[in-house]
């Protein structure tokens, strides 16, 4: 991270179009994302919130438009997608862990595999990771005998091994009951603070307020308004921002 | 017992009248073990067999025979007394008071045991006897259906016996050569464009897939018997064209090279399908979580995707042993010298088709038996166990079931990632 110039946004996302057969799922989308900036895309469902960050570490393939990453189109034909996407974590709403490893190999996996680090030495590292995840003594316990919550938090342990330098959320916490919910955002609030580059999707609009720099609000493949969690919420200006943040005001 | 009575009455109610009336402990020592005692009587009134051992003994067989008597005339009873006291029997029936129903139990372990020494006196003595016959005799007996299997036993067995270990041969190493190809195969079939690749590894991966789909078409959509004559005489007409002689073609490409040949190109067709369907019905998110680390679609497949997808195929996998054991029987159509052979052979020398089929039957029955238990203690070892809490092996791998997700965008329209463009 230390590379990174801070003037130049880490994520540039240009012309940004995708659609599934005639659904039109992104309509020219333009975002930049700064180093060190948390930037939540909230939204109703259906508005191509995860497509849209899908589309970042390219798990969706853009129909137009460019994504450029530390300079680099990840939109370009032959891109070498694996090289960029070491240095992009990304956390799944089903948690995705890999059931044929314990929690310390689901970590250790892509380190020994991509960085070519000794075992020993990941090991080290995800036990780092997995501890300031407060899971470290579940490293050799089997993924399916934790709960949702120790599930992602295990998630973003094994993201963070990687070293990334942009995390990318999923609706991180849309799978697990709202008392869980808690300690996983308590892990992502840690994460920003340490300076982490973060996109979140979210329906979680306490979070969004309290810990975004920016706020995206997506409406039917656009953006319909973004900036500040005090603009936004404070004083959303789209009919569309007013009508949907209208219904978690009311709750 | 006066407890399990209650008991009794009220599963009564719940189960319906017929079904406790069966069920009940004491009325099913009773009436069950009179059915065991009513074949045991039927045993007892079989001539004996040459080796009978009972026919040193006649009167512990005869003591025997009114012992079972007696209790089917006590079940008789009991049965009587049932149908005129329906609904105050256990009230009022001797055999319901707690020490008659512990006496009853234990005899009707007795009238097993009778039972069971009757069986063995008359069955298996009785097969021993002719055995016995039958290995002495100098020609087939005709007159006795059992010596006569027995017979042809004996004398095809060197037959029976090539025949037999042709079929586990083809069988066991059709199915391991088979299940390595299927491994080569399912991973050219499942092979998609991924981004990085350049033209020569998109052409590569679109003819192995092409080539994987028309081989599964073909070979699973034709009878095993025609693959056989095409390959074993297909061959067989190519290396006529060189300079070898008939025997030397026929010691190079036999009949058991062609069958098994037959049998392992067969077989991986149907495996790899087996695993396609194992691989695929894995989570496309374990492959997505593992892309996303930066693994390539090669690594993910090969650590994350693979190990899981085998998991769901082994019992089809083991299933596929099974089902070549008896589909070498058709390879017999090129003069494979399998089991079905040794069966064409023998009967034709005795003529016997019935009887020498029927002992091929009960080999094959065996072998098949053998084979799905082995398979069910070796498939025990890989098989869903769940691993106590906080465990330290990481060999546990528990299926798991797929997690409720409650919201889901309706943007994300599943589909074969990376395919794009």
């Amino acid at each position: 991270m230390a590379t990174v110039n801070a003037s130049e946004p880490m994520v540039r996302i240009e012309g940004l179009r995708k659609s599934f057969g005639s659904h039109e799922v992104l309509r020219d989308i333009n975002l930049d994302v700064m180093p060190g900036q948390v930037v939540t895309i909230i939204g109703a469902s259906g508005s191509g919130k995860s497509t849209l960050l899908r589309c970042i570490n390219l798990l969706e393939t853009p129909d137009a438009g460019h994504v450029w990453f530390h300079g680099a189109d990840l939109a370009a034909e032959h891109v070498d997608v694996n090289r960029l996407r070491e240095k992009i974590g990304m956390v799944f709403q089903g948690f995705n862990l890999f059931n044929n490893m314990n929690v310390l190999d689901n970590c250790t996996l892509a380190p020994v595999t991509l960085k070519k680090m000794k075992k020993a030495e990941a090991e080290k590292v995800a036990m780092g990771h997995l501890e300031s995840v407060g899971l470290a003594d579940f490293a050799r316990a089997s993924v399916s005998t934790l709960s949702g919550g120790q599930k992602q938090r295990v998630a973003i342990a094994r993201a963070l091994c990687m070293q990334p330098d942009l995390m990318l959320f999923d609706e991180p916490t849309s799978a697990l009951d709202p008392e869980i919910v808690g300690e996983v955002l308590e892990v992502m609030r840690g994460l920003a603070r340490d300076g982490m580059t973060m996109v979140v999707v979210t329906h979680e609009m306490a979070f969004a307020k309290t810990v975004s720099d920016r706020v995206v609000f997506m409406d039917k493949g656009v953006i319909a308004e973004e900036g500040t969690p005090a603009e936004i919420f404070g004083a959303p200006k789209h009919p569309r921002t007013r009508e949907f943040l209208s219904r978690y005001l009311d709750d | 017992m006066s407890s399990a009575l209650s008991g009794e009455q009220r599963a009564a109610t719940k189960r319906g009248r017929v079904a406790s009336f069966v069920l009940d402990d004491h009325r099913y020592v009773l009436l069950g073990t009179g059915v065991v005692a009513f074949i045991g009587m039927m045993l007892s009134s079989q001539p004996r067999p040459a080796l009978s051992f009972l026919a040193n003994a006649f009167t512990v067989e005869l003591v025997m025979y009114y012992l079972l008597a007696a209790w089917l005339v006590v079940s008789a009873v009991a049965l009587v007394f049932k149908l005129t006291h329906w609904k105050n029997y256990a009230a009022t029936a001797p055999f319901t008071k707690p020490a008659v129903a512990r006496v009853l139990r234990y005899a009707s372990y007795v009238v097993w045991a009778m039972t069971l020494v009757l069986i063995v006196d008359r069955v298996v003595m009785g097969i021993a006897s002719a055995w016995q016959v039958a290995v002495a005799a100098e020609s087939r007996p005709t007159d006795d259906m059992l010596q006569s299997m027995c017979y042809i036993l004996w004398n095809g067995r060197a037959t029976f016996a090539t025949g037999l270990m042709t079929t586990i041969e083809l069988a066991v190493f059709g199915t391991v050569i088979a299940f390595f190809l299927a491994l080569l195969l399912v991973f050219c079939r499942i092979q998609t464009i991924d981004r990085p690749d350049n033209d020569f590894v998109r052409f590569l991966k679109v003819v192995g897939c092409g080539f994987a789909k028309v081989y599964s078409t073909v070979v699973r959509g034709t009878p095993m018997m025609v693959q056989a004559m095409i390959i074993y005489f297909g061959i067989f007409g190519i290396l006529r064209t060189t300079d070898l002689t008939t025997t030397q073609i026929n010691t190079i490409w036999s009949a058991f090279v062609a069958g098994l040949v037959t049998i392992t190109l067969n077989s991986t067709a149907y495996m790899m399908e087996v695993l396609r369907g194992g691989i695929e019905s894995v989570d496309l998110g374990q492959t997505e979580a593992a892309r996303s680390l930066g693994l390539s679609q090669w690594q993910a497949m090969r650590k994350v995707v693979f190990p899981q997808g085998v998991k769901y195929a082994i019992p089809g996998l083991s299933n596929e042993l099974i089902i070549n054991i008896k589909d070498s029987s058709v390879l017999s159509v090129i003069g494979t010298f399998d089991l079905m052979f040794a069966n064409t052979t023998v009967s034709g020398i005795y003529y016997q088709q019935f009887q020498t089929s029927l002992i091929v039957t009960v080999v094959y029955l065996i072998l098949t038996l053998v084979a799905s238990w082995l398979l069910g203690r070796f498939a025990h070892h890989f098989d869903v166990k769940p691993e106590p809490f906080g465990s330290s092996s990481d060999q546990n791998i528990v299926i798991e079931e797929i997690e409720p997700v409650p919201v889901r965008d309706g943007e994300n329209h599943r589909r074969g990632w990376g395919q794009g463009r």
